[in-house]
């Protein structure tokens, strides 16, 4: 299981190369710290299956003794791997260069990471391939797009939903949100297990 | 004898192709080659057998295990070469064996730098660089180092030039000489099966025609000569597939005692090659 993760860094070293300088950009433009963490936590787990969906990867893996269950349990733990460790390096480069952040815009940008993550992987498996990764990169522009607008509909037009989010205290909400984001991200895996298991290579 | 592969009433549907209801059991110890047109099934077949394609009904084992349980036991103990290059392309073969190496338990790096070294592949050289041959030589040595007592493969020889054809097949007659290993390998270039498989497995169609040794085959299939006059509703009983020409006819029989009581010596009786065998097989299906 361990070799099936490390090969994400295998295949990627020289993405991994670019990983710093794409970080860089994204902190020295002052992008907003939860965009930073968020695109940061995509960088490689994104590639990855850019690899992933070639039939060629499929027939290879599946013919290596490993199980079909194996393959997406590595897919849905180095994930979160890469998310820890790209949360410790932005947060390293934000504290060198002087910027703000918190601890809020670190659970937000893993939040919906995870969140985002749990819908993309399973279409990953679903769809056909090579039409995979332009779904994706288009549905992710077009999420960060709507998506604060939309918060800014209900926020304004919805004083109850606004009255029953600020009646909850702090812990509430967080630990709330974060064990809906883990329901969703195992139901995912749940999911994707099933559809690479009746997979045909 | 003991069967590595067995295959029990297996069939797959797919559009406009199916494999029906077939039994193919692969010897221990021996080398199987696996003939048929293009399009006949042989890579369904191995697909089957590497669990890469589930059949909708019948039952796959090997080693007498099956795929359900025991996945990870089975793979342990094959080796893989596919037709085309099914490691990632841009990498070299030092990165491909950092991938592939560690998931085998008995993974053999000596053995593995042992292959590098008599196949003289570079190992830090982009494989989408290297030629055919050299792709089906460096599947192999990732395919041979961890000790593998099944090797599978697919059309292993399509698009080799002769001399890596045979340099190729006189690998795979070395590899035999373990004692303990069995080879299966698919190919539509018969002549390659003339000289090193033990058995010939023969799919045409989504069917098994036959699945015999080589000898037998030689005994069991004749090529047959004489002149057309010969030939009537009766006679033509005996033949496979008749190919008529102006100068005379030439059929496949596999009734040979049949052939002699008829004709006695007024016909030519040779041996058929395999690939003879196939083509006439191949060209007029006449199930009696």
């Amino acid at each position: 299981m361990f070799n099936l993760m490390r090969r994400d860094l295998i295949i990627q070293k020289w993405q991994l190369l670019v990983f710093i300088p794409f970080i860089l950009v994204f902190i020295l433009t002052n992008s907003h710290p939860i965009l930073t963490f968020l695109v940061s936590s995509f960088y490689i787990p994104f590639n990855a299956y850019y690899y992933d969906e070639k039939a060629e990867t499929n027939i290879l893996l599946n013919s290596l003794p490993y199980t079909r269950k194996e393959i997406i349990a590595s897919r849905y733990l180095s994930a979160i791997v890469c998310m820890v460790l790209s949360i410790v390096l932005v947060s390293l480069f934000l504290f060198v260069f002087g910027k703000n952040f918190t601890l809020t815009h670190i659970a937000i940008g893993s939040g919906l990471f995870l969140l985002f993550a749990s819908f993309a992987f399973p279409l990953f498996y679903l769809l056909k391939q090579g039409h995979i990764f332009t779904i994706v990169l288009i549905s992710f522009l077009v999420s960060v797009a709507v998506i604060p607008s939309v918060v800014d509909y209900l926020m304004d037009y919805m004083p109850m939903i606004t009255n029953f989010i600020a009646s909850l205290s702090t812990i509430t909400l967080y630990t709330g949100l974060a064990l809906g984001v883990a329901i969703l991200y195992a139901l995912s895996w749940g999911i994707s297990t099933i559809v690479y298991q009746r997979k045909a290579f | 004898m003991e069967n590595l592969i067995d295959l029990k009433n297996v069939s797959k549907r797919f559009k406009g192709f199916s494999i029906n209801n077939m039994d193919l059991q692969v010897k221990k110890g021996f080398i199987t080659g696996f003939i048929g047109a293009n399009g006949a099934g042989k890579t369904t077949t191995i697909k089957m057998m590497m669990n890469l394609l589930k059949p909708d009904a019948g039952e796959v084992k090997l080693f007498g295990l099956d795929y359900k349980t025991y996945e990870k036991e089975i793979k342990e103990r094959i080796g893989f070469v596919y037709d085309g290059n099914v490691f990632f392309e841009g990498m070299n073969l030092k990165d491909i064996k950092r991938i592939v190496g560690p998931a085998y338990k008995r993974w053999d790096d000596a053995l593995f730098y042992k292959y590098i070294d008599q196949f003289e592949l570079p190992l830090n050289k982009a494989i989408k660089k290297f030629s055919k041959g050299m792709q089906m030589k460096a599947s192999l040595a990732l395919a041979l180092s961890h000790h593998a007592e099944l090797i599978i493969m697919d059309e292993p020889t399509a698009g080799l030039d002769p001399i890596f054809r045979r340099e190729f097949l006189n690998l795979v007659q070395e590899l035999m000489l373990d004692g303990n290993r069995t080879i299966f390998f698919s190919t539509h270039i018969t002549t390659d099966l003339d000289r090193i498989a033990d058995y010939i497995a023969f799919i045409q169609g989504g069917k098994l025609v036959f699945n015999q040794s080589i000898h037998e085959v030689a005994e069991n299939y004749a090529l047959v000569k004489g002149s057309v006059e010969l030939l009537d509703r009766d006679t033509e009983k005996a033949f496979i597939h008749i190919h008529r020409a102006p100068t005379g006819f030439e059929a496949l029989t596999n009734n040979i005692a049949e052939v002699e009581e008829t004709f006695g010596n007024t016909v030519i009786i040779e041996r058929a090659s395999l690939e003879d065998v196939m083509y006439y097989l191949e060209g007029g299906v006449q199930h009696v």
